[in-house]
């Protein structure tokens, strides 16, 4: 079997396949970093400065280091270096207990000299701002620019002129960053939380200038990571060497105040935008602005226009830097932000047309490419959804409770890249299958299994599967809904390469060339005669002392690139008090070939609860004289709990022609989008800026109540 | 007389904004008869849990979830908010859930603790616990374990319950990930079976 490809009548994949770590997750019996207790191990604890911008005068680590427990106690920030946000790690200690090592970092006397600052993004661009940062408070992108501006105003009927933005969120990982470390003279074990093992090892060793083989990490389960845990950061080396310190083991896990101020977050996005479209809604021209703050010098950037075919456009991105936390990825960084400014105007343009929005968006659609379902997701979605049953812009009906729908179109990458991976098929049946790859909460021990029992013709618990440790097969970090288009072909080709082997060994016990062999249902036999036969057992019985022990790495043709998407939101609105509801979202999406139907619905109803979030409730709020972040907890930092989820339906489209892709993240991108278009559709009010909050909401139909919100 | 956010926001107008400060009375500390004070240093603390008897000698400022998470390795209940928030270290204490974040372990000598640890058996999974694998009612994993503890509370109380009840029931817990839809099918599925 020289080509690899996927079976055309597949056992398992496809299907929907319960997770094979289900039981250790349900039981507590999952060890995550978090619980990870090593003999002797001792707690670290870091220092932040409370200052959004500061000179570090002076760290004193004396009465820290005579406190009760105490073990180690290092500086970190240099006195005469900067501090850039609150949060901005500045010393460590280690201690016998949490409680030690908390009353020990109470004890760090620092002393800081306050700098000017800025905490909003009108601050930090005021004329007259203080310039916080050695460029300057803002870095003007390049302009991009397409066919013919004028000439597309020119041709426009009607023109859209507005401000839409989008805020700033955390990713709020359940299982916060940090790592457990433990030194065995200059070789490095560390349990880490990580959506990225294998790139950990690597940044562990180049941090602490040791041989990239001295390091070790483990992550068998992790607590969410949604883009914000790709290396150790500041409190991972700050751990291994307050464990180098100590002689001990040190675990250092950050608590939900830090999580909050220090391990990333989505940036701002706001675009001023002039959009222009012909009496019979054509898309004709697009001039938009836009800026965003990734905190304290990242970037901010996102795609606009989105999807849609504006043939005559104009674009420029400045990032503004304020004295807060850096951003980090988060779950399809800018798409979403891209989306909804340009959604939101989508339905203002089709109104100006008098035109039905789904109809209005597949008329501007670009051309069609082979992984762009848009049009098709369109009409079946608004037939499911009941979209014909939508009233025009502002519920007329009587009473406080308004009704609305929304839709949105959205796309994303996927696609894989090198992955490598081991097999090893014993004499008495085990097959095991290593990959270093790691679990975030997406299922990939899971389909790691179903490829492999796939290829076997075995059920999937008579695989072992391992991952999550930087000593197995190179596989990549978890990142933009890659890991299933990288690891299953690896896993596909290197178990085919295994089989093979075995074939090789059980042809002449049947009498059979090995190319006529096929495995299913536990047994190995000859294609289209499954008498002639032997069971999976017998046949790795003539494997012999010596296992058959094989390498394989990802190959082109099993994986591909290239999602879209389609949502529909129905909300009912408050117009009393202002409180947004959403009661269905339908969820249109593809991925390839769907590895764990089970799972993928998983991934797909999970995006769409992160974006109600986003649209609904959560809200990173700094004060703006302070520059300290009001919420940073999960009492104010507000997250949908059960009764806040509607009825979501989703929606896959398999499509095995296309290979793996991967949906971790394109079911979120839509979501806030349609919500908010719904809640336009409700009120009659126009709210250009997320999050939709009570007293936003009532503002606005105030405001259209006084003379509209256009 | 209760006043609804509906009645409050009509009245009020819609753009004002109304703060309210409570003052709450500090005792005398003087006026109190002491009890015998305990702490702060190490003191013996002898807990119920699971069934079984555990002996650890902590501060008294140590709670229940972080007593047993790092001095008896019982790492199934989760440290996530630390503040009585999420519902990760949900566990029950004499039939009634708690947020063993905000319980101090001192405070529940004397009574049975349940935690995830204790509801399956051997292999064998708790009813709930089934179904939630059943049904995917996890991603990460790391809400589930005081998802499944608050799920078996609400069934041993209500062994019918509907969905509204276990909605509200379940309402103080949070997960990032996003599994509530199949929780809530989880629950769903266990009601009958759940034993008591």
């Amino acid at each position: 079997m020289a080509k690899y490809s996927w079976p055309e009548k597949p056992a398992l994949l496809g299907t929907p396949v319960k997770r094979v770590d289900g039981p250790d997750k349900v039981t507590g019996r999952a060890r995550y970093s978090y619980d990870i207790n090593r003999p002797g191990m001792i707690y670290g604890r870091i220092v932040r400065s409370p200052y959004p911008h500061a000179r570090v005068v002076s760290v004193d680590l004396a009465a820290a280091q005579k406190a009760a427990g105490v073990k180690a106690a290092l500086v970190y920030r240099e006195p005469g270096t900067e501090v850039m946000y609150q949060g901005d790690p500045v010393a460590a200690v280690a201690a016998d207990t949490e409680e030690h090592a908390r009353d020990a970092a109470r004890l760090v006397r620092v002393r800081y000299e306050p700098l000017p600052h800025v905490s909003t993004v009108e601050q930090a661009m005021a004329s007259d701002a203080p310039q916080v940062f050695p460029t300057g408070n803002t870095r003007q992108g390049a302009r991009e620019e397409t066919g013919d501006l004028a000439a597309g105003f020119a041709r426009a009927a009607h023109v859209v002129e507005q401000t839409y933005s989008t805020h700033v969120i955390t990713h709020v990982c359940l299982e916060t960053h940090g790592c457990v470390c433990e030194w065995d003279g200059d070789r490095l074990t560390a349990w880490i939380s990580t959506q990225a093992v294998i790139q950990s090892a690597q940044q562990f060793a180049q941090a602490l200038g040791i041989p990239q083989s001295n390091v070790h990490c483990i992550t068998q389960y992790m607590g969410g990571g949604f883009g914000s845990k790709f290396g150790p950061d500041a409190q991972g080396i700050i751990c291994a060497k307050l464990a180098r310190q100590a002689n001990a083991p040190v675990k250092l896990m950050l608590d939900r105040k830090e999580e909050h101020l220090d391990t990333g977050n989505r940036p701002s996005a706001t675009a001023h935008i002039r959009a222009g479209v012909t009496a019979d809604g054509t898309l004709t021209a697009f001039d938009g602005e836009s800026w965003g703050t990734g905190g304290a010098g990242a970037p901010s950037g996102f795609p606009l226009p989105y999807i849609y075919s504006f043939p005559n456009r104009r674009r420029a991105h400045k990032d503004v830097f304020i004295n807060a936390g850096l951003q980090r990825a988060m779950r399809a960084p800018g798409h979403p932000q891209g989306c909804f400014l340009t959604e939101i105007l989508m339905d203002e343009l089709a109104d100006q047309v008098k035109m039905d929005p789904v109809a209005f968006r597949i008329r501007n659609l670009p051309p069609a490419g082979p992984n762009a379902m848009w049009a098709q997701y369109f009409r079946d979605g608004a037939r499911r959804f009941g979209w014909d049953e939508r009233h025009a812009t502002g519920d007329s009906a009587p009473g406080p409770i308004k009704t609305g729908m929304g839709v949105s179109a959205h796309r994303w990458g996927g696609a894989g890249r090198g992955s490598r991976a081991h097999v090893d098929l014993m004499s008495d049946g085990t097959a095991i299958v290593k990959c270093g790859t790691q679990d975030i909460g997406t299922g990939t021990r899971t389909i790691v299994g179903i490829v492999a029992a796939e290829t076997f013709g075995l059920p999937i618990d008579a695989v072992r599967v391992e991952i999550g440790d930087s000593a197995l097969p190179f596989s990549g970090g978890s990142g933009g809904s890659t890991t299933a288009a990288s690891v299953t072909p690896a896993i596909r080709v290197t178990c085919t390469l295994a089989l093979d082997a075995l074939f090789a060994k059980v042809a002449p016990a049947l009498g059979a060339p090995a190319e006529d062999l096929v495995a299913e249902g536990g047994r190995i036999h000859v294609r289209g005669n499954a008498a002639r036969g032997m069971s999976w057992k017998d046949a790795c019985k003539l494997i012999g002392t010596e296992p058959i022990s094989v390498d394989g790495q990802w190959q082109d043709g099993l994986s591909g690139a290239g999602t879209s998407g389609v949502q529909f939101a129905e909300v009912t609105v408050d117009i009393e008090t202002g409180v947004v509801r959403v009661t269905r979202i339908l969820a249109m999406q593809d991925c390839g070939l769907i590895v764990d139907r089970l799972t993928a619905e998983s991934q797909a109803y999970g995006g769409v609860i992160a974006a109600i979030n986003f649209a609904l409730f959560e809200d990173r709020i700094l004060d703006r004289v302070t520059g300290q972040m009001v919420n940073p907890n999960m009492e104010w930092y507000l997250l949908a709990g059960l009764s806040d989820v509607p009825a979501i339906d989703v929606v896959l489209n398999n499509m095995p022609e296309r290979g793996v892709i991967g949906i971790g993240e394109p079911p979120t991108v839509s979501t806030a989008s349609a919500i908010a278009n719904a809640v336009r559709n409700a009120t009659g009010a126009t709210i250009r800026s997320l999050p939709l909050h009570p007293h936003k909401v009532l503002a606005a139909i105030e405001q259209q109540r006084a003379g509209g919100t256009n | 007389m209760s006043v609804s956010r509906r009645d409050f926001l009509k009245s009020a107008g819609v753009t004002s904004l109304a703060t309210a400060v409570t003052s709450v009375a500090v005792p005398d500390a003087a006026a109190q008869t002491g009890p015998a004070v305990v702490g702060p240093g190490e003191v013996p603390v002898a807990l119920t849990v699971n069934g079984a008897r555990l002996d650890l000698n902590i501060e008294p400022r140590v709670t229940l979830l972080d007593a047993l998470r790092t001095r008896a390795d019982l790492t199934g209940n989760k440290r996530v908010c630390d503040r009585g928030s999420c519902g990760a270290c949900t566990m029950i204490v004499d039939g009634r859930i708690v947020y063993a974040c905000s319980t101090l372990a001192i405070e529940v000598q004397g009574k049975q603790i349940r935690t995830v640890e204790g509801l399956s058996t051997g292999a064998a999974l708790h009813p709930v616990q089934q179904a939630f694998c059943d049904v995917d009612a996890l991603m990460c994993g790391f809400c589930t374990p005081g998802f499944v503890v608050a799920t078996v509370a609400i069934l041993e109380k209500h062994p019918n319950a509907t969905r509204e009840q276990i909605s509200k029931g379940l309402d103080g817990n949070i997960c990032r990930c996003g599994t509530f839809v199949r929780i809530m099918e989880a629950a769903m599925k266990a009601r009958g079976v759940a034993r008591g």
